[in-house]
């Protein structure tokens, strides 16, 4: 149909979930600390070169997994405890919290290229064109990836599912979200809750970023190159809404693998250089079109 | 070569990059400090005005100079140069027209794409507005790499040198004209900071809120101020392209976007002086960097210039957390007319 | 029970409050009433950890608490109603009262929300409705007994009874006697409605420009005739 193939189509879910579990963490950071998170670039970024790290040590690079929820997620406890929390106790603005992050992530990004330098000079790695696809398993010729990232998209949602809505740490977590001020009152303690909120974040884009190598090519600027798409991906979904993501992700996700491979097919391959355009595109549309629930303040029309 | 010269080379490039960098910062003050645009795409029109560039000034000086071709000026860009700098060498001012001509069609294409970055986004809060600028930002390369008839694809192409006719003189005359550009914008923005809008504009980041009241004024001066702005950047990216007389689509948002904002901030938002100082020390600090770190390299496992990244990120966050006013603080402008009047009332 | 010494606070460098002393004892209310932007606000975010203190002392039980932070003072028995914005409006009622028993001493939650239920019965019949579906007099029920839920020593209520229709203003302020009557609770109510503080206090406070001008009870408080004109805007 369309001439669209099987390996597009997994290609697409595949893309997609990957997309969508970079947008979940920037969401749920905007719903408890309001602030847009630069430094999701470098948080993928170290996912990748968790599993590759792992990989070099002879492990299954999918023990990056859960190496790199963790690693990422200390990351993420760093940004906080060392930039984020000195700056909200003096009540700076969205905006100074949101260079704060910036600054960790250029600083990190120096960090991951010191890393895969050193990991190149000294273990003679191709640190800086990172693929492990090579080393997936395959079920019924459908690679692993997709039931892998599918998967862990599933667990990620499901989990932040019960977390937030069975559990009284979830419940004060949302309600953190909800209404600081309040929740105080109630003997929250909020910087605790802000943390929680990081340490998941983080995790959840250490694994994205750790499973990325095994369906494209990676090198130390991966992260930098995505975070435009991450934040489409996020903004598409709608900020305001801690499972809009996915549907961001996989609106993204197909636009970009499924529909560019059909307009390539129809139109001519010289189409393929152009699928950048498509999130920052689908983004302008949607702040012009749609953009209730996306958190915009519409500026009062005076009336006559 | 002598030690001399050696130093007076690094002096007249550090001049430069400190002056195209001065116009690029003393605009995102107009925008930020002045408007309260955050704007995270300041390399849209940067990017602009050094792609547009590329695109039309072989074809300008092709026809300025009266001469014809069946070559296209960018797909056979370095034959057609071949024939246009020899003679454009010797005629200073075309060359200087040129420029000239240049730099307006850098304004102006920077003042376009500056609008139609903010037209999406012109009624957003701070931080959406930031994101959708900076995405926006994104697009420009993705064209640049894609339609090869604009500047040549992934490779780039050269542009006519303008500044051949001085000969051994030439990077000092390059620098000299990027200075004058960063004194004329830096001048137009104190100009601008006491006018009646730029006042307004200062009223209007200082209370959101109640700028909200203003309804579609925010709108205007919002859209002013990025106008203004993004034609300096503009010209900055033209300025840029000229001095080294070639350009590729490779403008990245970390140098033309991120850097302007940590010098600003180093500086002091708002504060024409403290962008001033920002820059100068960021271009200084980042040149010795670069100069000295070829004694470094060899003897750590890592290229140095992520060091470079490293130092920035931790200036970034120090400066935040404990000078989050800058080194200078903006100061309110109170007319001199008004500032006597005060102390008269002052004295009674 | 609650003793506020010498209180010098406000936000960074605005100063709001100056020199406020005031003192409350077990099963009392006390009222303080005050016009718009005196400070009893802020007051209360003083006593609660919110608001910045530059002198000046508050005790619990003769416990100083001046300069802990919201959360610790909140599980040491201090409940705060907020003046707005005081329910979460994408909880339902009963996750809202679930919520806040488990950030406090209270061991059986269950027992604490059956008697929230008793004290308020229309939170039973919307318990499983988010908030924000709510009427005003609902909500305004609903964190009052967030509030007290907590199982408080001290109930500090901001405005309860501000922008309700009258039906639910004399029902609130019925309830909030009740309260005191049943638990031995100590109130700090700050109220805009004069005549209803007067007939619910113990003790009132009159707070002005961030300074109290008049402290006694309701009756001394009639006979000041210039200040419940001047301040208060009652009488001739
Ligand atoms: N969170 C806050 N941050 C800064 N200033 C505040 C804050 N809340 C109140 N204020 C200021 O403190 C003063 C007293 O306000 P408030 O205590 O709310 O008065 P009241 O409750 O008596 O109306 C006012 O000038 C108000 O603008
Ligand atoms: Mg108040």
């Amino acid at each position: 149909m369309f001439g669209i193939g099987l390996p597009t189509i997994v290609g697409g879910l595949t893309w997609s979930a990957l997309l969508s579990l970079m947008g979940i963490g920037i969401t749920l950071l905007y719903r408890t600390t309001k602030v847009p998170n630069f430094a999701h670039a470098s948080f993928v970024t170290t996912g990748v070169y968790a599993s590759f790290t792992l990989s070099l040590l002879g492990f299954h690079p999918y023990w990056g997994i859960l190496a790199g929820f963790i690693l990422t997620g200390l990351e993420a406890l760093l940004l906080f405890y060392s930039i984020l929390e000195p700056l909200r106790r003096r009540k700076s603005s969205v905006f100074i919290l949101m260079i704060g992050t910036l600054a960790f992530d250029i600083l990190f990004y120096g960090i991951l290229n010191i890393y895969a330098d050193y990991l190149q000079t000294v273990f003679k790695a191709s640190a800086r064109a990172v693929y492990l696809a090579p080393k997936d398993f395959s079920i019924m010729g459908i690679p692993g990836i997709m039931f892998m990232s599918l998967g862990m998209l599933v667990i990620s949602v499901l989990g932040l599912y019960l977390l937030l809505n069975r559990t009284t740490v979830g419940i004060a977590l949302k309600a953190c979200m909800e209404n600081t001020a309040l929740a105080q009152t109630i003997g929250v303690n909020v910087s605790l809750m802000l943390m929680l909120s990081w340490f998941i974040a983080g995790g959840i884009a250490g694994i994205s970023g750790a499973l990325l190598p095994m369906y494209i090519e990676t090198s130390p600027d991966i992260g930098v190159l995505l975070v435009a798409e991450m934040f489409c991906v996020s903004i598409l979904g709608g900020l305001e809404q801690v499972y809009g993501a996915p549907l961001g992700g996989f609106l993204m996700g197909f636009a970009e693998v499924v529909l560019t491979s059909w307009l390539a097919s129809e139109v001519g391959p010289w189409i393929i250089s152009y699928t950048p355009l498509l999130p920052l595109g689908a983004m302008a549309l949607t702040l012009i079109f749609i953009p209730k629930g996306l958190a915009t303040i519409k500026i009062r029309r005076r009336e006559g | 070569m002598s030690v001399w010269s050696d130093i007076i080379l690094f002096t007249v490039d550090l001049l430069a990059l400190f002056g195209v960098y001065l116009i690029i910062n003393i605009s995102l003050n107009i925008q930020r400090g002045f408007a309260g645009i955050p704007n995270f795409g300041l390399m849209f029109a940067i990017a602009g005005g050094a792609y547009i560039t590329g695109a039309v000034a072989t074809r300008l000086a092709l026809v300025m100079l009266g001469m014809h071709t069946n070559l296209d000026p960018i797909f056979d860009n370095i034959p057609v140069l071949s024939k246009v700098d020899p003679l454009l060498q010797s005629q200073s001012l075309t060359s200087i027209a040129l420029m000239i001509i240049l730099l307006i069609i850098g304004a102006i294409f920077g003042a376009i794409l500056g609008l139609i970055q903010l037209g999406p986004a012109i009624r957003l809060r701070e931080d959406y507005l930031a994101i959708t600028l900076l995405a926006f930002a994104e697009m420009i390369n993705v064209i640049a790499v894609a339609y090869k008839p604009f500047i040549g694809g992934i490779t780039g192409v050269q542009v006519p040198d303008v500044f051949a006719w001085s000969g051994e003189y030439r990077f000092y005359i390059a620098t000299a004209a990027i200075l004058v550009v960063a004194a004329i914008s830096y001048v137009y923005a104190e100009f601008l900071g006491r006018s009646p809008l730029g006042r307004t504009m200062k009223a209007i980041r200082e209370n959101e809120v109640a700028a909200m009241a203003l309804g579609k004024n925010l709108v205007k001066y919002r859209a002013i101020a990025m106008v203004i702005g993004s034609a300096f950047c503009g010209m900055a990216g033209v300025l840029w392209t000229l001095y080294g007389d070639t350009v590729t689509p490779t403008y990245h948002r970390f140098y033309w976007t991120f850097l302007p904002w940590l010098m600003v901030l180093l500086g002091g938002l708002g504060n024409n002086k403290g962008a001033l100082l920002g820059t100068l020390v960021f271009t200084v600090l980042d040149k010795l960097i670069i100069y000295y770190k070829h004694s470094l390299a060899g003897m750590l496992p890592f290229d140095v210039v992520w060091l470079d990244q490293v130092l920035l990120g931790l200036i970034t966050a120090i400066i935040l957390i404990y000078r989050p006013q800058g080194l200078l603080e903006e100061k309110p402008y109170v007319p001199k007319e008004l500032e006597a009047k005060l102390k008269s009332i002052e004295k009674k | 029970m609650l003793k506020v010494k010498n209180l010098n606070s406000g936000y960074g460098k605005l100063h709001v409050l100056y020199d406020v002393s005031l003192e409350c004892e077990k099963g009392e209310i006390i009222s303080v009433i005050g016009p718009n932007g005196a400070g009893k606000t802020t007051l209360l975010n003083s006593i609660f950890g919110i608001a910045n203190i530059y002198s000046g002392s508050i005790t619990i039980d003769g416990k100083e608490t001046t300069r802990l932070p919201a959360y610790v003072i909140s599980r040491m028995g201090v409940a705060y109603v907020l003046q707005m914005l005081n329910v979460f409006a994408q909880l339902t009622v009963e996750e809202n009262l679930r919520i806040s028993a488990a950030y406090s001493k209270v061991k059986d939650i269950n027992k604490a929300t059956e008697k929230i239920y008793e004290i308020f019965p229309i939170l039973r019949e919307r318990k499983k409705q988010l908030v924000g579906t709510l009427s005003g007099g609902e909500r305004q029920m609903l964190a009052i007994s967030i509030g007290l839920i907590r199982n408080p020593k001290i109930l500090l209520l901001d405005e309860p009874t501000a922008g309700l229709m009258p039906l639910y203003v004399k029902m609130i302020a019925n309830k909030i006697k009740e309260i005191r009557d049943m638990r031995g609770i100590s109130i700090i109510l700050v109220e805009q409605n004069v005549q209803k503080a007067l007939e619910l206090a113990n003790k009132v406070y009159v707070l002005v420009s961030g300074q109290i001008i008049f402290k006694g009870s309701p009756s001394e408080l009639k006979e000041k005739h210039e200040i419940m004109k001047l301040y208060l805007g009652v009488g001739e």
